[in-house]
């Protein structure tokens, strides 16, 4: 710093922000915080419903802005995208197309975080797991009701994510949405114990990979003197600067993103988080979270590295591998339902990244239909996992939901058609999504990578259509959970999971044609 | 006949243009919608239909029926050249170079379907609220009923192939659902999962020609294959024609996939009169006069169609004077008919007209006469042995009035509709010429007589002679809904045929899409007093044998004929011995190698990953430290691994 | 002569020494510091690299974080204590109820 006395009497000029273009981001950071003040002014017994008029609302009118900034200034001017903010924001296609995804499936899930006939959410969060703080709070009725603002903060977070332009940006984007999560996690209303293990598993090893992301971007910095995406492009490009700083900020970086996506070896955390969370939050972070990593992901490998294809291409080949093998292979073996989900997702984060590694404009797209369809699939499939219940909660062991076929053949059918779709098996969205990224994936030269994928959906079928054959034909146990009577929030969670599900594997063509389109001219630099 | 209309429409030789869709053909898609929704009502709404289920049913196909009357109405008003109307509802498949919209072609053929299938089935839709009135399960009969008259709309107002298809398998399925609609009965059970079986066989047949279609014309609409189909092979085209027939006969039970029919008779009575009587069991007469272009263009292909027509009509005719079994003897007579409307298919454009006429007309007298046959098995406590039944005409007047206008109908008593659209058939298979013509009219010919025998003596053992029923037994006349569908079928039994034939108004209205027959005998031919005269026969022995004599209760032994047309001609029989033990052996070869080497293969590989699976879920021991152990292990690995590439 | 290396040097040295604090200590809160220490590792790297390039960038990144740093203190004392309370130990290796 100069500290010229000049400059002390020159004004100062404002940043130029385009409020229009980030309004979607700032309605929902703007409905997060009126849920805070609610939460402080608000009656008690209004408070839930204005949270979920707040956040349903705010979601809702987010995802309208969404649509408008895309009408209104994309495809307007015919333009691929804008940097907004001072080149801290991309306004781009696929951002926006990866923006109302979250979008959406933040609204299914606030649905499933607002079901009051089983509340997810504990009484109070500070008192100790079975003492009588724990029991009076239960009985006064009590429930956390700032689950809603937190989820709006990190829902917040999730848009910025894929839309930062700059690895500050990220970085704080990261944190946004990750810290409100980790509290989530922590506040289930049964078997507590494990929702705090949870939720501090998920806070250290969080820390422990923000810790690399943010010591990758202080080398790609180093590297090029900048944390723009595109500074870092040009001068990865100009090939000038210490090769060594580049590619040990290309390997941190890329840690602290596949520690979100929850990509093998980084991916430890899933199943544990999954299960120990209230199973709400944990369909927010099946979903959202993950659209919004992948997009993240995505922007940072096609943009900043998008000239070093070849040299982070044979890592993330390795990375995608064992990601597929593993989470399917491990997968057979659980008898945790949602442990079992969770490493399902492992693998279909693999399968994903078969799209990411196609590195064209048909991985892109291909990656953008698999996340979307994915992400409102596996929240249906836990929205049914919080309907099967017994005296405990949820019940979560496999052997439990033997013969819920024939207690249950409505939900036990939906829960089929859902495992169904994350096979892959065709007339699914599962199947469409797959052949999206496999068929990217060829053109983009990698066939051996398809067909481990392949061969990793063979072996992920396997424990699915091991709890269909234990739901439809296995004799109910007589002591068996029961399907609770959800409220219209739940159902209506389930019934868009499924009819998109459906719709996405009968005719997929729209939404296809829409993810292509965003795709088509890749991120804006 | 006056050869005006027929000269005038000659001249016209290329098929009138494609227009768009006008008017109240924008809406042609209602005609799916609405029993659609009924399907979807019914089905899905569950117990909480039952109470006013049935009222729904009746409504959807009515409600299609006036949608198709407004249409029809509207395509009079059209000059002939103006009648084919598509339009496009949505693109169904967007596949690289496969494109295949799904679109509606309404134009004067499928008009007349449309027609029929919500007419006709409209009035069993009636008839079955009284028939089926008992049955606590009436509002899921219904619900399949209005199932199979949406699929079966699809599959005549198509306008390309696969759309076409989907409407077939439709009518399958909705088929196969309502023969097993008692389930509880091991014969229904088996005989629905028989149609549908044998209907795979023909599906096969079909599904092979619209791939062959597709990779030769490239295109499966009607208008894009009909376009391209004189530029193909003549090989190419003979072989889609066959696969055409091999569907057709699925679909229609003719020989040598017939052996489904007699057994379908399990299904409810109003089943057997809408689809295996008037509607279902002719789709493949309609597929072979839609594909008109193509059986046009392959003079083997068509006589491939005429002579299964012509044998299916004889054997249906034998089994049907054997059957004591009133439906099936029906249900004989039905593949007999078709038989008849095969062969005149088969015949090209000088049977196309002759062919939708009669199945036009005989739309209205089978389901006329299997209502009656329904009513009368309502009355008799689900008796369907006609040698328990006789006496009937005085205790069910209306019920016998209208069936013996169907039955005078059928075997072609003037002016009866069957004279109408049946002599001209017979007397076009000689037109013919050559051998083949002779043998052809031959059969049609024999087919009337025989026709008329085993007509007559369903008539004489259900309605004439002794009361042979048991004293359990209290029949009365059926209620005035089940009455009055079968008083309109006889209204159209009686008139149809020469509503359809005198005046060339069915061959002036279809004439510019089928084409036109090259000369026209008039209404008195040699070849229809000759079946007169045979019918007369025919009448005579039945008479003799069933009216002058007592009918015995139990069958007598019979003559060898006698006995094979019982066991229908050994169609299953040939079936088992050509198709089914073969296919026993071959299952059993597959068994032994699935067990000992596939088996053992999968089970070596599942084992394997099993293991690998159970002690690698041990990495994910619950200490966070370990977590981060293997991240940061998974760091230097990654960091490494891209240093390396690079340095 | 202490060069810019050097201080690069010791923030990869800082960076690991956090790593392994994370692995080796079993006190929550101990676990939690190191992360601190390695979030300083790269905040010490981000003033070096400012100085190095000679634009401010490295050095605001630095403001950023710190505050960052403060808002996840908040969060994980929040978890760490509740789970202290129930526990009555503050051991990452007491906390296995999920595994496999």
């Amino acid at each position: 710093m100069t500290g010229s006395v000049a400059a002390i009497t020159h004004t100062i000029a404002a940043p130029s922000i385009e409020w229009s273009l980030l309004s979607p981001l700032v309605l929902v950071f703007a409905a997060a915080t009126v849920g805070v003040l609610v939460e402080a002014f608000a009656p008690r017994d209004l408070r839930r419903a204005l949270h979920i008029a707040i956040s349903l609302g705010g979601l809702a009118g987010a995802f309208v802005l969404t649509i408008v900034v895309a009408h209104s200034h994309i495809f307007a001017g015919g333009k691929p995208g804008v940097v907004a903010a001072v080149g801290a924001v991309a306004v781009d296609k696929p951002t926006l197309f990866i923006q109302g995804t979250i979008l959406v499936l933040a609204f299914v899930s606030v649905l499933l975080i607002a079901e009051s006939s089983h509340d997810a959410f504990a009484a109070q969060a500070a008192a100790v797991p079975g003492s009588a703080a724990e029991r009076e709070g239960l009985l006064a009725g009590l429930t956390h009701t700032e689950v809603y603002p937190l989820t709006l903060f990190s829902v917040g977070g999730m848009l910025l994510f894929p839309a930062a332009n700059d690895l500050l940006t990220m970085f704080i984007a990261l944190e946004v949405l990750s810290l409100p999560l980790y509290l989530l996690c922590g506040l289930a209303r049964r078997r507590r114990l494990l929702s705090q293990e949870a939720a501090m598993k998920y806070f250290l090893l969080g820390a422990f990979s923000s810790a690399f992301f943010l010591f990758g971007v202080a080398m790609l910095y180093g590297y090029s003197g900048s944390v723009q995406l595109a500074a870092i492009a040009t001068a990865a490009q100009s090939g000038v600067g210490s090769a060594t700083l580049l590619y040990a900020g290309i390997a941190l970086l890329g840690i602290g993103l596949l520690f979100k996506i929850g990509a093998i070896p980084f991916a430890n955390w899933k199943p544990d988080v999954y299960q120990g969370s209230p199973t709400p939050v944990t369909a927010l972070m099946a979903s959202c979270t993950l659209v919004s990593a992948f997009g993240a992901l995505l922007r940072v490998f096609y943009v900043a590295f998008g000239q070093l294809t070849w040299d982070w291409r044979p890592v993330m080949w390795g990375v995608a591998i064992l990601t597929m093998l593993v989470g399917s292979i491990v997968a057979i073996t659980q008898t945790d339902v949602k442990r079992l989900l969770a490493y399902s997702s492992i693998a279909q984060a693999g399968y994903v990244l078969t799209g990411v590694i196609a590195a064209n404009t048909a991985g892109l797209s291909g990656s953008m239909f698999y996340l979307a369809a994915y992400g409102i699939a596996t929240i249906g499939a836990f929205a049914i996992v919080t309907l099967v219940r017994d005296q405990t909660g949820e019940a979560a062991h496999l052997s439990s939901w033997a013969g819920l076929g024939k207690r249950s053949p409505l939900v036990a059918g939906l829960f089929a058609l859902f495992l169904i779709t994350f096979a892959g098996i065709p007339l699914t969205s599962g199947f469409t999504s797959k052949f999206a990224v496999f068929r990217a994936a060829i053109q983009g030269g990698a066939l051996p990578l398809v067909i481990i994928g392949v061969i990793s959906s063979a072996i992920l079928a396997f424990p699915y259509v091991r709890v269909i054959v234990l739901m439809f034909f296995s004799d109910p146990a007589p002591d068996g959970p029961v399907v609770v009577r959800p409220s219209g929030f739940t159902s209506a969670a389930v019934a868009v999971g499924a009819a998109a599900t459906l719709v996405l594997g009968i005719i997929p063509q729209p939404l296809l044609n829409i993810a292509n389109h965003a795709a088509s001219h890749l991120f804006v630099r | 006949m006056t050869g005006l209309a027929v000269g005038t429409l000659r001249a016209a030789s290329t098929p009138p243009a494609t227009l768009p869709a006008t008017g109240v053909e924008h809406v042609a898609w209602l005609l799916l919608v609405f029993p659609l929704a009924g399907a979807a009502i019914l089905l899905l709404g569950g117990k909480r239909t039952n109470a006013w289920g049935h009222l729904v049913g009746v409504a959807m196909p009515v409600a299609a029926f006036c949608v198709g009357v407004a249409m029809f109405v509207q395509m009079l008003g059209q000059p002939a050249s103006d009648r084919v109307r598509s339009m496009t509802i949505y693109q169904w498949v967007i596949v690289s170079r496969f494109r295949v919209p799904m679109g509606i072609r309404i134009d004067p053929l499928s008009i007349c379907f449309v027609l029929l299938i919500t007419g006709v089935g409209s009035l069993i839709h009636i008839f079955a609220v009284g028939y089926m009135s008992h049955d606590p399960e009436r509002r899921r009969f219904f619900g399949y009923m209005n199932l199979f008259v949406a699929a079966m709309l699809l599959l005549v107002i198509a306008n390309n192939y696969l759309g076409l298809y989907a409407g077939w398998e439709g009518v399958g399925l909705a088929s196969y659902l309502l023969i097993g609609f008692w389930q509880y009965k091991p014969a229904a059970a088996v005989a629905a999962k028989k149609a549908f079986i044998a209907n795979r066989v023909g599906d096969v047949g079909l599904s092979l020609a619209i791939m062959l279609m597709f990779t030769t014309f490239g295109s499966v609409t009607f208008s894009g294959v009909f376009h391209e189909a004189p530029k193909a092979s003549h090989e190419v085209i003979t072989a889609i024609g066959l696969l055409l027939l091999l569907g057709a006969c699925g679909k229609s039970a003719q020989v040598p996939l017939q052996s489904w029919l007699l057994d379908a008779m399990e299904g409810p009575t109003p089943v057997s009169a809408l689809i295996h009587a008037a509607t279902m069991v002719t789709a493949g007469v309609y597929l072979i006069v839609r594909s008109g272009p193509i059986f046009n263009l392959s003079p083997g292909a068509r006589l491939a169609v005429a002579i299964v027509g012509a044998v299916t009509l004889l054997f249906g005719a034998i089994i049907g004077c054997a059957k004591d079994d009133i439906k099936k003897a029906l249900a004989g007579s039905t593949m007999s008919q078709i038989g008849y409307m095969m062969l005149a298919a088969g015949l090209g454009p000088a049977g196309y007209v002759f062919a939708i006429a009669h199945l036009l007309a005989h739309g209205f007298f089978k389901a006329g006469m299997f209502l009656g046959a329904g009513s009368v098995k309502h009355e008799m406590n689900d008796e369907v042995d006609m040698r328990r039944f006789g006496g009937l005409d005085k205790i069910m007047p209306v019920t016998f009035v209208t069936f013996l206008l169907g039955y005078l109908a059928i075997i072609g008593v003037p002016p009866l509709s069957g004279f109408f659209t049946k002599d001209p058939i017979i007397d076009a298979a000689f037109a013919k010429g050559g051998t083949s013509g002779a043998l052809l009219g031959t059969a049609a010919l024999l087919g009337a007589g025989i026709t008329a025998f085993y007509m007559t003596r369903v008539m004489f053992m259900t309605f004439a002679g002794e009361r042979r029923w048991e004293a359990d037994q209290h029949p009365h006349e059926v209620p005035p809904v089940m009455t009055s569908p079968m008083v309109v079928l006889a209204i159209g039994s009686v008139a149809a045929g020469g509503f359809l034939i005198l005046g060339n108004r069915l061959l002036n209205f279809l004439g510019p899409i089928t084409g036109v027959p090259p000369t026209s005998h008039g209404i008195w031919t040699k070849a229809g007093l000759a079946a007169l005269v045979l019918v007369a026969v025919g009448m005579v022995i039945a008479w003799a044998l069933y009216g002058r004599r007592p009918v015995p209760a139990t069958a007598p032994a019979g003559n060898p004929v006698t006995v094979a047309a019982r066991k229908d001609l050994y169609g299953d029989a040939v079936n088992e011995s050509l198709l089914m033990r073969p296919g026993q052996w071959l299952t059993r070869l597959s068994v032994f190698f699935d067990n000992k080497g596939i088996d053992a293969l999968v089970n070596t590989v599942a084992a394997t990953f099993g293991g690998t699976s159970g002690r690698m879920r041990r990495v994910e021991n619950g200490f966070v430290r370990s977590y981060a152990l293997s991240m940061l292990v998974g760091a230097v690995l990654l960091v490494g691994a891209l240093l390396l590439v690079k340095l | 002569m202490v060069t810019p290396a050097h201080f690069i040097a010791l923030a990869v040295i800082l960076f690991v020494i956090g790593a392994v604090g994370v692995l080796v200590r079993r006190n929550a809160i101990v676990v939690f510091m190191c992360v601190e220490l390695m979030l300083n590792a790269a905040n010490l790297a981000f003033v070096t690299f400012a100085r190095m390039h000679g634009n401010l960038d490295g050095q605001i990144i630095a403001f950023f974080v710190m505050v960052v740093a403060a808002a996840e203190v908040v969060v994980g004392l929040a978890i760490l204590t509740s789970i202290f309370r129930a526990r009555r130990s503050a051991s990452v290796d007491d906390a296995n109820l999920m595994k496999y």
